[in-house]
């Protein structure tokens, strides 16, 4: 039992922290591929563009210019220093539920890209500044993993974390694997730079080697249940956090309301009982749409039943 | 922070006694012979020991380590938001035990008088019949809340956090300059400068024999819990704050979390049939004791200002049918009126029939023709105030204005004088501080917390906030005010100095968060 507004700004954190994560590693893998002659850093550029929902004239700008604004656009809402503002804004409004380990990591990110320095650090050495926010970033989820009661706070932190990666990763994989997609992502050096934007080029080549391969890819992302960022892996981890906040919780049968849990398992359930042959037969687009909607689903009817709930029905007996 | 200084500046300046130059006022370190006074011995020879540029690196961590924890104030600018951390300088001030021993007798003895004079004001009003206290001062104040009279206040615990005012003349005594009784801020300082100076100067603080500060939470809580668990075992404690933009939310956060309780923003909480709900992930649930750190006139859009949404609607209502609590409880300001102040010491004789242990300051009341007409002919040399004004507005100092400001300033005091009470300027004691890598003397004044429920106690320790320009007398934190941590000592000496080389050993700066 917790604030709901607390709980809201915990969830909110655990999203932020991770979009920032998602988005330093697009704009880094993005500012590498740039060092390749072939036209490797436009299908890098392209892939990372429209996998963070940026449609417009994305094949004239330069892969420089395409991660600078991913990495520093104070005025839009999708840039890697707002995210991180964002999240330590909710952190700071829940500064009594968060441990001071915890807290000093997100404070800490947040100061060193604060106006002006990120800007003069980024044209420096942009690649080593992506890292070090990144690895600040791993630092922070280990020190709240480490510090903090894996209680229901730290659970709707959680929650917050694996819904937002399982949504980006569902983007990122729609972007290179839908039917519609042309030119269909072949080249090995995309493929590369692909793993490497889900964080998943070391633990996919233990399993399936070096044999770089779009099938294996895809199902190595979809499926894995061992790699933390395949899809797999963040409909597991949402259901059983949500398993957890649900504990001891009758379920509102006459609101007609969806309850968040059933979403998540059902969302689970497709993931962990999917049919590999058809995916493959068939393409990936409906899973991935699937996935997309139902954690946007989630999402609200977490807000409806922790959160914004009417009062008139939630009085003590 | 130190960013303007260059390392050249910080060599040249020469710390320890050799630059250190006190003025006319009470310095808390040296005696007027120049010598050091016996229980700042220990951090002295600590001092002596250490070069400029060792002194602005502990300055320098020390501030990086507030910065890093989120101890800071929000500064809205016209276009961007900056967040800054409250000055606070290395060196603390240190109270020998005999001296805290008044100073304790005498908050409390103050305390204990000024509940009784907001439990009489709000019920018989016996004081006023008796003429002690004049009837319209009191009842004509905007801080008295007419909703409180009649309304059962358990153990007479009107304020259950004060946070007293007191500074050190030229004589060396203590006086009271002002009761804070609404809702005193600055304890966060107190804890978070203390963890900063056991790091800054560990050997030093362990031979000192400095008295704790950590159970303030501790006994704050358990005065929370005292106003109602006569009828509510194990009440459901929360801290109400105004919200993440609020100057002191670092406070409210701190405070919350070190005594392990929801922190509320008024969309939190929710009144239903007189009884005061928070909302949870699990339903709503009771809440029995609000220690609010919002002012009256917000707490209640019903029952104060009508357009504030900070509060609860209903919340007052709730406190009157007795189902939850409110701490401080609302119109307590009336009793910290800079013209009720006056009165405080006729209170005490009053209602305890004792001497007051801690003086006032001398003021004058402009309200009365003799007492105006004498602050008007020595405007020169008087500090007046606003009667309703707080934080260092809305004050002139006279020594330190030019005739023009206190042309227009009489002006105001004739157009409004019952608004006015005037004080003679006072000389501050002055401690060393660190100032662009040279130790200075600089103004101070002295901030204990006192916590009331079923009994009165006071945490040995204070925030001592710190006149950060040369000369200036106005210590406020909104003025350009820093702070420092006060060590209040189990003995009036600290142990003798050991031999340099055991102290080197011992004084290693600890390693930093």
């Amino acid at each position: 039992m917790m604030l709901a507004r607390v709980a809201d700004s915990l969830y909110w954190t655990g999203r932020y922290v991770e979009r920032a994560e998602h988005l330093s590693r697009l704009s880094a893998v993005m500012l590498n591929a740039t060092l390749d002659r072939t036209d490797v850093a436009g299908q890098a550029a392209r892939i990372a563009l429209s996998a963070v929902g940026d449609q417009v004239g994305h094949e004239s700008l330069q892969a420089v210019e395409s991660a600078r604004g991913l990495v520093l656009d104070r005025s839009g809402g999708g840039s890697v220093v707002v995210s991180l503002s964002r999240a330590r804004e909710n952190a700071r409004q829940v500064r009594d539920q968060i441990t001071s380990e915890t807290w000093e990591r997100l404070n800490l990110v947040y100061l060193r890209t604060g106006d002006g320095s990120a800007e003069a650090d980024f044209e420096e050495d942009a690649t080593g500044f992506l890292q070090a926010i990144i690895a600040d970033l791993h630092l922070f989820k280990g020190a709240a993993d480490a510090t903090m009661s894996h209680g229901e706070g730290w659970r709707f932190m959680m929650a917050g974390v694996y819904i937002e990666r399982a949504q980006l990763m569902a983007r990122l994989l729609k972007v290179c694997f839908s039917r519609g997609q042309s030119p269909a992502l072949s080249d090995h050096m995309a493929l590369l730079s692909l793993l490497r934007m889900a964080c998943a080029l070391e633990p996919y080549l233990r399993v399936y080697t070096a044999d770089i391969n779009a099938r294996f890819i895809l199902e190595f992302l979809l499926f894995d249940k061992e790699f933390p960022r395949s899809v797999g892996f963040c409909t597991a981890r949402i259901e059983e956090n949500l398993a957890s906040l649900s504990q001891g919780r009758e379920t509102d049968r006459d609101s007609g309301r969806g309850d968040p849990l059933r979403l998540a398992g059902r969302l689970n359930a497709r993931l962990s009982y999917a049919d590999v042959e058809e995916v493959e037969a068939t393409g990936a687009d409906a899973l991935l749409a699937a996935v997309a909607a139902e954690c946007a689903a989630i999402h609200q009817a977490m807000y409806e039943t922790f959160v914004a709930y009417p009062l008139e029905q939630r009085l003590p007996a | 922070m130190n960013g303007s200084r260059t390392v050249e500046e910080q060599r040249s300046g020469s710390p320890g006694r050799a630059g250190y130059r006190p003025g006319a006022a009470y310095d808390e370190m040296f005696a007027p012979d120049g010598s050091t006074r016996p229980h700042y011995q220990t951090l002295r020879d600590r001092i002596d020991t250490l070069g400029a540029e060792e002194l602005a690196d502990r300055q320098q961590t020390l501030e990086r380590s507030f910065l890093l924890q989120g101890i800071t104030f929000t500064v809205y600018g016209a276009e961007t938001t900056t967040e800054r951390i409250i000055p606070t300088d290395l060196f603390p001030r240190i109270i020998p035990a005999g001296e805290w021993a008044t100073i304790e007798a005498g908050l409390i003895q103050r305390l204990k008088a000024l509940n009784l004079f907001l439990a009489d004001i709000y019920g018989e009003q016996k004081i006023l019949m008796d003429g002690v206290v004049p009837r319209d001062l009191v009842l004509g104040a905007p801080s008295y809340r007419r909703q409180m009279q009649h309304l059962y206040v358990p153990h007479q615990a009107y304020v259950n956090v004060c946070g007293s005012d007191l500074i050190r003349g030229p004589d060396g005594g203590f006086a009271v300059l002002e009761d804070n009784l609404r809702v005193p801020s600055g304890v966060s300082y107190m804890l978070a400068n203390r963890d900063a100076s056991r790091r800054t100067f560990p050997g030093t603080f362990r031979q000192a024999g400095v008295r704790p500060v950590e159970r303030y939470p501790d006994l704050l809580l358990s005065a929370l819990k005292s106003m109602t668990s006569e009828w509510r075992p194990n009440p459901q404690v929360v801290v109400l704050t105004p919200g993440v933009h609020n100057s002191a939310y670092y406070e409210h956060a701190y405070l919350a979390r070190l005594m392990g309780v929801p922190l509320v923003e008024g969309r939190d909480l929710a009144v239903h049939d007189n009884l005061v709900f928070m909302r949870t992930t699990a339903g709503l649930r009771r809440v029995d004791v609000i220690y609010r750190r919002v002012d009256d006139d917000f707490c209640d859009p019903l029952s104060f200002r009508r357009d504030s949404e900070l509060g609860v609607a209903g919340l007052f209502n709730a406190y009157r049918a007795g189902s939850a609590v409110i701490c401080n409880a609302p119109g307590t300001g009336v009793a910290d009126d800079k013209a009720v102040y006056v009165y405080v010491p006729k209170i005490i004789r009053y209602f305890l029939g004792e001497e007051p242990i801690l003086p006032n300051i001398e003021t004058f009341l402009c309200r009365e023709p003799a007492q105006l007409s004498h602050v008007l002919a020595n405007l020169d040399t008087l500090v007046v105030k606003a009667v309703g004004a707080s934080g260092g507005y809305g004050m002139l100092v006279g020594p330190h204005a030019t005739a023009a400001e206190r042309a227009t300033f009489a002006e105001a005091l004739k157009a409004d004088p019952a608004n006015y009470v005037a004080q003679p300027t006072i000389q501050l004691s002055t401690a060393p501080c660190l100032v662009d890598g040279a130790i200075e003397p600089r103004h101070v004044d002295l901030r204990p917390f006192i916590l009331s429920g079923d009994k009165v106690v006071v945490t040995p320790g204070a925030l001592t906030r710190v006149a950060l320009k040369r000369g200036s007398l106005v210590v406020n934190s909104s003025q350009g005010g820093g702070s420092k941590d006060t060590w209040v000592l189990a003995a009036d000496e600290t142990a003798a100095a050991p031999a340099a080389g055991e102290e080197a050993v011992s004084e290693e700066a600890a390693p930093g968060p």
